[in-house]
């Protein structure tokens, strides 16, 4: 009898000490801390966001009529500044794959690049284009515009010349504007009625709020930002450079800025820019191996802004004099891409919204 | 020694156990296999993939297409064949070979519960289990009151060595000392209600739930076996499993494995579930004439000798398989050489992230490949931890791109896996070409050794 008092008081004492009394036990009220953060993402990203586009677009639809009315270089250079202003407000939304966004197909009718030349110039001969026909997905949006506005011509006395003589091309033009106002409105007024759907799926599910706004998230890392915009251009899922494949190829002096603004996207998103979000969450849930997460993707965060920085203004140029520089600069977004996919998807514990199978 | 042998060889047994545990098993297939089919997955998971990943030495096992279909309609008729016991021995080899011949289409779906489904299938092969209450009795004109005690025994000795040898590999520092990964999974359960927000958040609940679930797992077998402990025994075991079913996505499992604990009560309780089973199949009773069936004591086994044999080898194999880790030098739950097969169940949270470099070793151009194009999520996201799964899936893009006219190719695996709470640490030595490297059974050189120690089983 004793012995058996002893074994078992001997193994309640090495259950106690197996409890490490310094781990605090995390606060109880993670489900308003998640329905907090989802606050955040929504009044303070993704309404805004959406906001500055839909403003940027309308001014743009301004220039673009101010240049149909009447066109000359000016009235080019004018609408041009428009087309950035928009162009750079899009890298504050593309990661918003979500809700409404996702339904319309919204960054596939907005920003496919390289754009097909062939299927532009094949819509502005025969007019009446058909922008819901998935050929035209990369015929349209900011891709078709800098083409656009920069590329059917070799200099800006021949555009100009073009836009005079050639009116299917100035509707060609007014149609793609108008078409991305027409994408554009119904998400933000459809997200005035999903935010709350939006902000109380706070539960552990794969199409939870949550959930899914932290995959959209890592997905639009590592595809939209990672390989889009760098990986596919310089030749790594090609073997030889494709540097055409650029963003904004036509301008020849913009890649370099939507990346840097697409990345002062992501990581303010992952900052929360003063409310909660993705590093705060990582700190209240991560357990010892991964103390240092949130602070370890910052690090890896600003080493990859300081080497963007360093790149040329136009990555079609740095691809082809300095391709290995380019090269190392997405090495740095890689290792970004590593730590949100193993560490942070562990800490997190997400549920995934692609597997569908039992465990065990 | 050798008359105590023979003498409990020999002796036997109420027969309504096997035939209850024959029943359970029957319908217990029966819904798994519907819920399969109806969840979509003998589609997303065995017919859409352009590629699987295949058990070494099973490479010839294929997927048949939409004529997949077909393999699981035979473990669907032979589930209802066991179940009524109707051509037993037939339908349970169709079982065993449809059922096992799915698992081994692709190993992405492994789960040692369906493992357990074909062990215990193949053993059932050579189980009297329809000796009592079954259609081939009527056919027959016999049925028998007595069956050798070993035959109902040996279910109970499988089910224990199941829970023991799943407590037993649970006694790691892991485990034991960092309540991984329970530590990483039930906080992410704070959806559940009442628990959720409260108890699973607790750091002294995710000790209490390794420590338990060791001791539960250890000492099931034990209660189930004594009479005096039985019954709360039971009560645990439908406990536990309800509980962890509630917790983890682990489908048909918990109630398998409840309806399976059924096997260690004794013949009164069967009979009693028998009498049920007969008020509910009355009107179909009444209209099979039963009269001259012959009911006979004792069931003899023919071919005793081989069969005992079989069962013998069986059951060494079960008791020495889970321990071939041993042979490998490397961590066992970092390299999971020898992991699979060994009741190794919730014992590791691992994320892996690995892409693949396709390289011209003469003109040491590359290019690295979208996972994507050749993968399913589900396949991509095991692959990426699993070193035999990333050897496999090297040589199929080498030989893909040698295919398309690529010279020289060269594979290198550029891998990351976080295990059970440490951060990420590099997988495989990306400076071997994977596509020279053959599997095998031996140690595989090039995965990058853990940089830790876990100690236990």
């Amino acid at each position: 009898m004793l012995k058996k008092i002893f074994s078992f008081l001997f193994i309640i004492c090495l259950f106690i000490s197996s409890c490490d009394p310094k781990s605090t036990d995390s606060s109880p009220e993670i489900w308003e801390q998640k329905s907090e953060m989802l606050t955040n993402w929504v009044d303070n990203f993704i309404s805004p966001s959406y906001g500055n586009l839909l403003a940027k677009l309308d001014v743009l639809q301004q220039s673009g009529n101010t240049f149909s009315a009447s066109v000359n270089q000016q009235n080019l250079e004018n609408l041009r500044s428009s087309f950035v202003d928009a162009y750079l407000s899009w890298q504050y939304v593309e990661m918003f794959n979500i809700g409404p966004a996702e339904e319309s197909y919204f960054n596939s009718r907005m920003n496919v690049f390289p754009t097909t030349v062939a299927r532009i110039e094949l819509n502005v001969e025969n007019g009446n284009t058909d922008f819901n026909n998935t050929n035209n997905l990369p015929a349209q949006g900011f891709p078709a515009l800098d083409y656009l506005l920069y590329g059917i011509e070799d200099s800006d006395d021949l555009i100009v010349l073009k836009y005079n003589t050639e009116q299917n091309y100035l509707s060609y033009l007014t149609e793609v504007i108008d078409q991305m106002l027409q994408n554009t409105y119904p998400i933000v007024e459809e997200w005035g009625t999903y935010r709350n759907t939006f902000v109380n799926s706070v539960e552990n599910t794969a199409t939870s709020s949550v959930n899914k706004m932290t995959n959209d998230f890592i997905y639009y890392y590592e595809k939209g930002f990672r390989a889009n915009k760098f990986g596919i251009p310089a030749g790594v899922f090609s073997g030889s450079a494709l540097p055409e494949k650029v963003e904004g190829y036509y301008n020849k002096n913009i890649s370099k800025q939507l990346a840097l603004e697409a990345f002062q996207a992501i990581t303010t998103f992952y900052n929360g820019n003063g409310g909660v979000s993705l590093s705060q969450y990582i700190d209240d849930v991560a357990t010892e191996g991964y103390s240092d997460l949130s602070t370890d993707v910052l690090v890896q965060f600003d080493i990859t802004e300081e080497l963007i920085n360093g790149l040329d203004n136009n990555f079609y140029n740095q691809i082809l004099t300095d391709k290995i520089k380019f090269l190392e600069t997405y090495d740095a977004i890689q290792q970004g891409t590593i730590l949100l996919k193993t560490d942070m998807l562990s800490v997190l514990q997400i549920a995934t919204d692609y597997v569908d199978a039992d465990g065990d | 020694m050798n008359s105590k042998i023979n003498n409990y060889l020999n002796s036997h047994t109420n027969s309504s156990p096997l035939a209850v545990f024959r029943i359970g098993f029957g319908l217990m297939m029966l819904y798994s296999i519907f819920r399969f089919w109806y969840k979509g997955w003998i589609d997303t998971l065995y017919i859409e993939p352009q590629f699987h990943f295949k058990y070494y030495g099973f490479e010839w096992v294929r997927d048949l297409g939409d004529y997949t279909y077909l393999i699981f309609i035979v473990c669907i008729v032979s589930s209802i064949f066991i179940t009524i016991g109707f051509k037993y021995r037939l339908s349970i080899i169709f079982f065993f070979l449809s059922f096992t011949y799915i698992e081994l289409i692709d190993k992405t779906t492994y789960l040692n519960h369906y493992y357990f489904i074909s062990s215990l299938s193949f053993l059932m092969i050579f189980l009297p289990a329809n000796a009592y209450f079954s259609v081939d009795n009527i056919f027959r004109k016999i049925s028998y009151k007595q069956i050798p005690k070993w035959t109902i025994d040996c279910i109970k000795l499988l089910l224990s060595i199941v829970y023991f040898y799943s407590g037993l590999a649970k006694i790691n520092s892991d485990w034991l000392l960092n309540a991984m990964p329970l530590k990483l999974w039930l906080p992410s359960k704070y959806d559940l209600p009442l628990i959720g927000e409260t108890f699973m958040q607790q750091n002294w609940v995710h000790h209490f739930m390794s420590w338990g679930g060791m001791f539960y797992d250890l000492l099931i077998p034990f209660l189930l076996l004594y009479k005096k402990t039985r019954i709360i025994g039971f009560i645990l075991v439908v406990f536990f499993h309800l509980f962890t079913g509630v917790l983890f996505p682990i489908g048909m499992f918990p109630y398998i494995m409840i309806i399976g604990s059924l096997v260690f009560f004794d013949s009164s309780v069967h009979q009693k579930i028998i009498d049920i089973i007969k008020k509910i199949i009355r009107p179909i009773r009444k209209n099979i004439k039963l009269n001259n069936k012959i009911i006979k004591e004792n069931l003899i086994l023919r071919n005793k000798k081989f069969v005992l044999s079989i069962v013998s080898l069986f059951f060494i194999i079960q008791l020495f398989l889970p321990f071939r880790y041993l042979l490998y030098p490397s961590e066992l739950f970092w390299s999971e050489e020898g992991y699979r097969f060994s009741w190794r169940v919730m014992l590791v949270e691992k994320i892996g992230y690995t892409t693949f470099k396709i390289k011209d070793q003469k003109t040491g151009s590359y290019f690295y490949v979208n996972n994507e194009d050749f993968l399913t999520p589900f396949q991509e996201k095991q692959m990426s931890f699993q070193p035999d799964f990333i050897l496999e899936y090297a040589h199929y893009l080498g030989d893909y791109y040698t295919s398309k006219g690529y010279l020289n190719v060269a594979v290198y695996a550029d891998s990351y896996v976080s295990l059970n709470g440490r951060s990420n640490q590099r997988f495989v030595n990306e400076k071997v070409d994977l596509y020279k490297e053959k599997e095998s059974f031996k140690y595989k050189t090039w995965i990058i050794p853990i940089d830790d120690e876990i100690k236990g089983f």
